[in-house]
């Protein structure tokens, strides 16, 4: 139950991949890598239609994530957020600060408005 | 009933995903309360290797056991680490927090006991035995 990270840039966004679980196994492999991705303005777009599962190790990573976003005046964005990692984040708050688009499309188009 | 003795290692808890997730498919659980005891075994194993056998450098097992009811499928996660009841474990008061100010953890034990639809916790035998109920028919 691996996870992979395909990250890609893009008209000054950073479009970020995600496919497999987020999990205790997975957790701190994605948040050094997704770290690095992080500079003052950047725009990352997280794409997590490929995530099928999140823990609290995940959601940790991401909350970790955002906050390092936050401090260098960037922003991040989720998109497709499975139906069980939507319920999961939804549960736990998470919903009430990360900006989620349905698609990563949507998600792209979106980073660029104002907030 | 099925029953497993895996190693009270982070590596070990993939495992345990997929021993809990067989256990769900047998009792035909729908995908939404399947995830959900995954979830529920999920945090707790891994806060029994983190805060409980890696804390205390400790070596352990992570004995599961799961049992088909009528109505029921209960998952039994036996563990030699330092007693701890999750119930004793206040609920996140923060989860309307801002994110600057919520604390990084102590999700976990939260997703879990709100997840199934009962746990039960007891000390016996020098083990803590946790309960993990989700009802088959809802």
């Amino acid at each position: 139950m691996d996870i992979a990270i395909a990250v890609e840039e893009k008209d000054g966004l950073t479009i970020a991949m995600l496919s497999g679980e987020l999990n205790s196994s997975t957790a701190e492999q994605v948040q050094a890598r997704l770290l690095e991705l992080i500079g003052p303005g950047c725009k990352i777009v997280l794409d997590m239609s490929g995530v099928n599962y999140i823990s609290s190790v995940g959601l940790r990573a991401l909350l970790l994530l955002y906050r390092e976003t936050m401090r260098q005046d960037g922003r991040i964005v989720l998109c497709g957020l499975t139906e069980m990692v939507y319920d999961t984040m939804f549960i736990t708050g998470f919903l009430d600060f990360f900006e989620t688009f349905a698609t990563c499309a949507e998600g792209q188009a979106g980073i660029v408005r104002p907030s | 009933m099925e029953s497993v003795c895996l190693p009270g290692t982070l590596e070990a808890l993939p495992d345990v995903g997929a021993f809990v997730a067989r256990a769900a498919q047998k009792a035909g659980l729908d995908n939404h309360a399947a995830y959900k005891l995954r979830l529920a075994v999920d945090e707790i194993a891994t806060n029994s290797v983190v805060h409980g056998y890696d804390r205390a450098g400790q070596e352990g097992d992570l004995s599961l056991t799961a049992e088909l009811t009528a109505d029921r499928v209960i998952v039994i996660l036996r563990e030699s680490s330092p007693p701890y009841d999750p119930r004793q474990t206040p609920p996140p008061e923060d989860l309307d927090q801002p994110p600057d100010r919520r604390p990084a953890g102590g999700l976990g034990v939260y997703l879990a006991l709100q997840g199934v639809d009962a746990f039960d916790y007891a000390y016996r035998k020098g083990q803590n035995c946790h309960t993990f109920v989700m009802n088959r028919t809802s």
